[in-house]
């Protein structure tokens, strides 16, 4: 019995050295590299996402005070430049694939100004480029300051070229900017979207 | 649940550096799958698109744990014979 299951054992043995001899291949596959670059070219193009998304910097591993870039139970009563966060006046940008707008509310959210990219001069598909949203910040951001408001919260919502660059613009334009917010509307049962486009 | 407007998804600005936070911000929204989910609400997903979807996702979290344990038995430090076979 004991020599049967030695025998039955080996043969398995051989039958799985033969399997894995025959995948082996002594030459290398002739196109292999044309493959690789033919299936590299029909793959979509890879999505980057917003910035900072997927990416992580190192610099900011190794900086210490995290804790400070977040608000907690003291934050709404501490003072910026005066005020009280929660009194401080709020720029709320909203960013869209073909347009950027942006508005000052006060604490309340009252509007008080108003600025898009189709205001300030760039029409049809310009109106969604980064250019566009960066120039209508700082126009805004000129205005905001003639009445005398330069410390703000920001709001943002939406994905859009803008996001980034509006923030940018509001700084460029003379803006103290002491928070960052993220307003998009995100739902996880949303109502039927639109069908999909036809590509 | 709705949150606090100015605490929840909030990131203050130290120094002027918009540029850190919002890297701070759109990280910890991608981490969270907000974004994904709101770039995946934006057109109608058919049933037939959902179901591949989670699939791979699932096999991808499988994969990812598997290789993760690999990395972590190669990258451990307590070894008896630091180089095996290099001797």
């Amino acid at each position: 019995m004991q020599a049967l299951s030695n025998i039955v054992l080996k043969s398995y043995q051989i039958s799985a050295l033969r399997v894995a001899s025959s995948n082996i291949h002594s030459t290398a596959s002739c196109l292999k590299a044309d493959d690789r670059r033919e299936i590299l070219a029909s793959m979509p193009k890879k999505d980057e996402g917003t910035e900072g998304e997927k990416t992580i910097a190192i610099d900011q591993l190794i900086q210490k005070d995290r804790v400070s870039m977040f608000p907690d139970e003291t934050t709404p009563t501490t003072l910026f430049n005066g005020t009280p966060f929660k009194d401080l006046p709020i720029v709320a940008i909203k960013t869209t694939k073909n347009n950027t707008i942006i508005q000052l509310t006060d604490a309340q959210g009252v509007a008080q100004l108003f600025n898009s990219c189709g205001m300030e001069g760039f029409k049809n598909t310009r109106k969604g480029t980064n250019i566009a949203a960066q120039s209508t910040a700082i126009s805004l951001s000129a205005k905001i300051l003639e009445r005398g408001i330069k410390t703000v919260r920001v709001t943002v919502r939406g994905l859009g070229p803008g996001r980034m660059s509006a923030i940018k613009g509001l700084q460029m334009g003379g803006m103290n900017i002491i928070s960052i917010t993220d307003t998009t509307r995100v739902s996880w049962n949303p109502p039927r979207p639109r069908k999909q486009r036809k590509l | 649940m709705k949150h606090m407007k100015f605490l929840a998804r909030t990131v203050l600005v130290n120094n002027n550096n918009i540029e850190e936070a919002c890297r701070v911000l759109n990280r910890i929204l991608g981490k969270e799958e907000i974004l994904d989910q709101y770039r995946r609400t934006r057109y109608y997903e058919k049933p037939f698109q959902v179901r591949r979807r989670i699939n791979f996702e699932r096999c991808k979290a499988i994969y990812n744990e598997d290789m993760d344990r690999k990395i972590q038995f190669v990258l451990r430090k307590n070894r008896v014979e630091p180089f095996p076979g290099c001797s």
